[in-house]
Formats: structure tokens, C-alpha cells, sequence
């Protein structure tokens, strides 16, 4: 499938109002503690999208951005962020174990490393069954510091399962590290275990699609798993609890209007996956400023529509709690 | 006496510990120090006392386990935080098959003095992966102590105790708890382990809780005395060692025993401590006993599930009115 700007913007602009939609209703409803995917749209969007039928993907605590990237629908996301009957697994996994199985999530865990070592678990039973389906983990750096991640690497070089490992780095050195790793290539672990890898800008999402589609060919080949480290620009509100718009409201004109690109978050708005594509884009005469301007527009209105579905949902009867355990 | 915080009484307990014994070190410092209400001045000054003894390690908690294990068996006394119990469960092999059996599997030549430290329990949101009361997994191990703290002074004090044990020791702090105030003695002083406190004294039903239950069960016991019933709250404070003549004599004084423990109700705390007054006082007992703890279901994320399978005070006195009518 070719890349479409126009396609690609349009889901990263959905994925930024769903998260800033969560920042606003984890006020108004006095939520827990959200992992926003602010920031990680380029990535998420780009490689998600390349995804077909019968391939599965297994994501971890930064996951609403993976699920909206896939295309699940918002307003039953939203819904389980708020705890209701009409969110994607009835209210019971909430934010940090969304699940969404007619469109191959097979698990959100919130254990670090948790998605890596599930996901050679679904490569295996893919290869087993021929189905020619890839299996997709997701996982930040700090994943790498599990010693869960050597032994599914290695399991799934040994074996050659078809499996992605989609590493999203927002570890930069010098800063707030999520990883402690001994080298600072996270490549190197894989490669040593005979593992094919890659590095790719994850803040462009061209740059994201050519890789990762590359990694798909080389997986769907039979070629055995594929290592793809995404470098990603950690959003400064990253590590809230509770979150604030600690870069303002996405402001898409801003990626044109100098006085706007000046502000108080010049250097977010420099590193933001959107802005820069949207810039980009339009310098290269693939889309308009009005396009973009509508594009925004659409995800807004979607993501209304999404709050009041969420919102209207009510929750589930308290006895559910007791329910679905064994099947 | 001065008024803490449970987090900053734990806090330090730690310092003491640091401060007299060079073999102590604290790995998971972050999760433990900040944000927890110490003054941001005395944070800083713990930081930079012990810059090489407060260790943030990579996520890894498997061969952390391992490494104060081996560690303490070489002659150092590590403390280690986990952050969330269920982080823990990462380092299952490296806790009950090595820790857990050090020292009888030496026929007695080797110790592991280690602390292990993890916040648990209901916290609210927390859903299927942040929510778990592990402790009768960890008192099922046999090999480990297990110390259970309900108050701030019993923070300091059970952590002091725990850091110079020999044996490998399993603290488990409610979240929920941390915030709680209450009287702390001054200085350093540690509070030996298999010895129940009596939380509140009284004649008709033994309530025996653990952590953040005392609480539930000493605000169930306020209910229950505005109609007449006499409640007497048993908090054991350590499961390993376990002060069983408390809870016997408290049971042989009022007949009657609801235990309370935020754990699954199968194989819990409460039920082994059934199970002791049932061998034990049987012959007192004038009504069957009564568990209040978590069904055994793992924990929803959507307020109204995870409150209905929550043990609280409410539950407490509704154990204790059955208890009362038969
Ligand atoms: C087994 C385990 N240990 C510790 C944690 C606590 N924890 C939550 S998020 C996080 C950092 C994860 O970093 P990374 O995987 O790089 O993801 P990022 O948040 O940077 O996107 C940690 C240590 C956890 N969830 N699970
Ligand atoms: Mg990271």
C-alpha cells in the first residue's frame, strides 16, 4: 500500500485529540494515572496502519496511541479509559490493558517487558498455523532492561518466528533514561543474537513507513524476526502522574505560522511529530494549509463524538466484578 | 512524640540503617525517597550522604533479587524496593528458590540477610497488574519472615527489625497506607517481630487484621460499640514469625473471630489463622469464624467492580453481625 500524507496526518492528528481528550476527561472524571502516546503519533501511525488481518500485537502501558493508530474505535477506548459497560473490554482493563481482538490486539500489559515475551508466544502458534501473520510487540526501551526481552529475542531468532520487535526509544542520553542499558546501542543485543535490525527517525513518519515496511517484507518473508528500534523525542509531560497540557493544545497552524512556532513551547513544537509533517507536507506541496486545517477539524469532531459516547455509557453492575474469570 | 508520616517513618528507618551499618545499602531508591513527604532539604541531604549506597538499578528486577541474595551472602545487608508487589513477581525463582532456601540448604553455614520491600494492595485503579496483596503467596515460601506494618510506628520500627534480621524478610506496605499519620517514638528503635499488637481492646469478637485492614477493622469497631458490641482488633504485624498466643488469648476472651486481610480469601492469612483457632481454640469458639478478604478474582479497572471486591469497614461489621447472631 502506498504511503498516503494525507491518510497518515489524518490518523496522527486522531491520535494527539484522543490523548489531549484523555488529559481533559482525567480532570473532569479525577482518573488515575494515564502513559500518553503524545509525541509517538509519527511512529505509531505509520507502522500500525501497514498492519493486515490476522496479524497480532501485543503493546504495553504507552498503548491508547498503538490502538488509534490501528484504528480502534474512540469513543469505546475512551470509554474503557473511563471505566464503562460500552469500553472495549466492559470497564474491566481500563487504560493499561486495552484489548481489542477484531483488530489483532491480543494484550496491553503494563508489566515492562510483558508485551515482548507474549508476542513470541503469537509468532510461534503463526508460524505453527501457516497463517502467514506477523506478530507485532511493542515495547519501550526500558523493556530491554528485563531479562524477559534476551530470552524472547533469542527464542525467536532461534526458532525464526515471524515476529516484529517495534522498539519506541524515548531514552536520550543525558536526560530522563527509562532504560539502563550497558551499551547505548540498543541494537546491538538483538543483532548479537542474529536478529536482523534497523534504526529509523520515529518522528517521521515516511521515514517509519519505508522501514517498517521493509521489516513486514522481511518477516512475511520467512525470513525470522526483525528488530526495528524507533528513536522517538520524549514529550516533556511524559512522566506526569496526572497529566497537564504541558505544551498547550495542539496548535496545527503552528506549523506554519512563525509567531506561533516562537511561543513558550518553541522546542516541543520543533520535535512534534505532527508539526514537522505537517511543515513538510506542505512545503512539498503534498497537502494545503486548509487541508490541514480540515484534517484537525475531523479528528476534533470525531473525538466529540467519541466523549459523548464514552460519557453517555454508563458503568458496568457492580457484580461484573465477579464475572469472566474461567470461561 | 513526634507526629510522621508512614512513608517518612519508613524513610527513616532506612536512614538509621544506613547511618550505622556501611553493609546496607538501598537499591530501588527513587520509588522508596521521592515523593513520599520527605522535606525536599532532608531528601537531598539523604542523597547526598549515600551517594553510593542509594543504587537506581536498570527494570530488572530478576537479577536484582539475585544480586542482593548475593549480596547479603557475602556479607552485606541490602535492601531492596520492588516499587509495585507485582514487579515482584518478575523475580518469583530468584526470591523462593534461592533467598527463601539459603540457609537450609547450607545445613546453617550461610545467611541471607536481605530486606525486601514492595507496595501493595488495592489502590485504586490499579486494575489486573497493579493491584495485588501478595502476602500469603510470600508466607507460603517457608524461608522468608514477613512483616506486615499497619501504623507509622510500627513502619519505622518493623523496618528496623527487618534490616537487621538475618533471615531474608518480605515487607509489604499498602499504598493506601503511606499517607497515614500517627506518633513515631524519637530516634532509633526497632519493634521485634512475633508480637501482635492489640490495636483496641475488647470483650465480644476478635477481629485479627492485617496493613491497611487495622484501619477498616478499628473504624468497623467505632460501628459496632454505638450498638454495644465490643470489638478487640488484633493486628499480628509479622505473619512470619506469627504471634499465635496473642490471637488464641484474645479468642478465648470473646468467643468469636473475624479475620481481615485485603488477599485472596483462598489459602489467605485469614485462613491460616482459622485454621490456628480452629486446632487450637476450638473448644472456645461459641460461633463459626468469618474471613473478609478479596474473592478470588483478579482485580477490574472500573471503579465500581474494583470497589465491590475491596475489603473495607463496612464488610468488617457486616462479618461481625453474622458473627454475632449465631
Ligand atoms: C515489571 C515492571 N517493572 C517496573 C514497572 C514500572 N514502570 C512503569 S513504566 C516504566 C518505564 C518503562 O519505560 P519504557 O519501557 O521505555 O516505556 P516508556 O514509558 O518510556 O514509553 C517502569 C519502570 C513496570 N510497569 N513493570
Ligand atoms: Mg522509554
Amino acid at each position: 500500500m502506498a504511503f498516503s500524507p494525507r491518510a497518515t496526518l489524518a490518523r496522527m492528528l486522531l491520535m494527539r485529540r484522543f490523548e489531549e481528550m484523555v488529559i481533559t476527561l482525567a480532570r473532569v472524571h479525577k482518573l488515575g494515572r494515564q502513559h500518553l502516546a503524545i509525541g509517538n503519533e509519527a511512529l505509531g501511525a505509520a507502522a500500525l496502519m501497514q498492519l493486515a488481518d490476522g496479524d497480532l500485537i501485543y503493546t504495553t502501558h504507552r498503548n491508547h496511541g498503538h490502538m488509534i493508530a490501528r484504528g480502534v474505535d474512540s469513543g469505546k477506548a475512551l470509554a474503557e479509559i473511563l471505566g464503562r459497560a460500552g469500553g472495549l473490554c466492559g470497564g474491566k482493563g481500563g487504560t493499561w490493558h486495552m484489548t481489542d481482538p477484531a483488530l489483532g490486539f491480543q494484550s496491553t500489559s503494563a508489566m515492562v517487558g510483558g508485551s515482548i515475551g507474549l508476542s513470541v508466544g503469537g509468532g510461534f502458534a503463526l508460524k505453527h498455523r501457516k497463517t502467514g501473520g506477523v506478530a507485532v510487540a511493542l515495547f519501550g526501551d526500558g523493556a530491554l532492561d528485563e531479562g524477559i526481552a534476551y530470552e524472547a529475542l533469542n527464542i525467536a531468532s532461534l526458532y525464526a518466528l515471524p515476529v516484529l520487535f517495534l522498539c519506541e526509544n524515548n531514552s536520550k542520553e543525558g536526560e530522563a533514561q527509562t532504560s539502563r542499558l550497558a551499551t547505548k546501542e540498543l541494537t546491538a543485543v538483538p543483532r548479537a543474537l542474529k536478529i536482523v535490525c534497523a534504526s529509523v527517525d520515529g518522528g517521521n513518519p515516511k521515514a517509519v513507513d519505508r522501514a517498517v515496511g521493509a521489516a513486514l517484507a522481511h518477516v512475511r518473508g520467512g525470513n525470522g524476526p526483525y528488530f526495528l528500534e524507533a528513536q522517538l523525542v520524549r514529550w516533556p509531560g511524559s512522566h506526569q502522574i496526572v497529566h497537564e497540557f504541558t505544551t498547550g493544545v495542539t496548535d496545527v497552524t503552528a506549523a506554519w505560522d512563525k509567531a506561533k512556532a516562537s511561543n513558550e513551547h518553541a522546542e516541543w513544537q520543533r520535535n512534534d511529530p505532527i508539526l514537522r509533517f505537517a511543515h513538510d507536507m506542505i512545503a512539498c506541496g503534498a497537502l494545503t494549509r486548509e487541508d490541514v486545517v480540515a484534517l484537525d477539524a475531523d479528528a476534533n469532531a470525531m473525538i466529540a463524538k467519541a466523549r459523548t459516547f464514552a460519557e453517555a455509557s454508563p458503568f458496568p453492575k457492580p457484580e461484573a466484578a465477579l464475572a469472566g474469570v474461567f470461561v | 512524640m513526634p507526629i510522621k508520616s508512614f512513608a517518612v517513618a519508613m524513610i527513616d528507618a532506612l536512614a538509621h540503617s544506613l547511618r550505622s551499618d556501611p553493609n546496607v545499602v538501598l537499591i530501588g531508591a527513587h520509588s522508596f525517597l521521592s515523593d513520599r513527604g520527605l522535606r525536599p532539604e532532608d531528601e537531598r541531604a539523604l542523597w547526598d550522604a549515600f551517594p553510593d549506597r542509594l543504587i537506581d538499578p536498570p527494570t530488572s528486577e530478576g537479577v536484582c533479587t539475585s544480586l542482593v541474595t548475593g549480596a547479603a551472602m557475602a556479607g552485606m545487608r541490602p535492601f531492596l524496593n520492588y516499587g509495585t508487589a507485582t514487579f515482584a513477581f518478575e523475580a518469583f525463582n530468584q526470591i523462593m528458590s534461592e533467598a527463601a532456601n539459603v540457609s537450609l540448604m547450607s545445613g546453617g553455614q550461610l545467611r541471607a540477610p536481605m530486606t525486601l520491600h514492595m507496595f501493595a494492595g488495592i489502590r485504586g485503579g490499579g486494575a489486573g497488574q497493579h493491584s495485588s496483596s501478595p502476602q500469603a503467596m510470600y508466607a507460603n515460601s517457608a524461608g522468608l519472615e514477613l512483616v506486615l506494618p499497619a501504623s507509622p510506628a510500627d513502619a519505622q520500627g518493623l523496618l528496623r527489625s527487618a534490616i537487621k534480621s538475618d533471615n531474608p524478610t518480605v515487607v509489604i506496605t499498602h499504598t493506601r497506607l503511606l499517607s497515614m499519620t500517627g506518633e513515631v517514638p524519637d530516634g532509633d528503635f526497632s519493634t521485634p517481630f512475633g508480637q501482635a499488637r492489640i490495636a483496641r481492646e475488647g470483650r465480644d469478637v476478635t477481629i485479627v487484621a492485617t496493613s491497611l485492614m487495622v484501619r477498616e477493622a478499628l473504624k468497623a469497631a467505632e460501628a459496632l460499640a454505638q450498638d454495644g458490641v465490643e470489638a478487640e482488633v488484633i493486628d499480628p504485624r509479622t505473619i512470619i514469625p506469627l504471634d499465635t498466643a496473642a490471637i488464641c488469648t484474645s479468642v478465648r476472651k470473646t468467643g468469636r473471630l473475624v479475620t481481615v486481610d485485603e488477599g485472596n480469601a483462598l489459602c489467605s492469612i485469614g485462613s491460616e489463622i482459622a485454621a490456628l483457632v480452629a486446632e487450637q481454640a476450638f473448644d472456645a469458639l461459641k460461633a463459626p469464624i468469618v474471613r473478609v478478604a478479596r474473592p478470588p478474582v483478579p482485580i477490574a479497572f472500573s471503579p465500581p467492580l474494583e470497589a465491590y471486591v475491596t475489603p473495607n469497614a463496612d464488610k468488617v461489621v457486616a462479618a461481625v453481625r453474622k458473627t454475632m447472631q449465631a
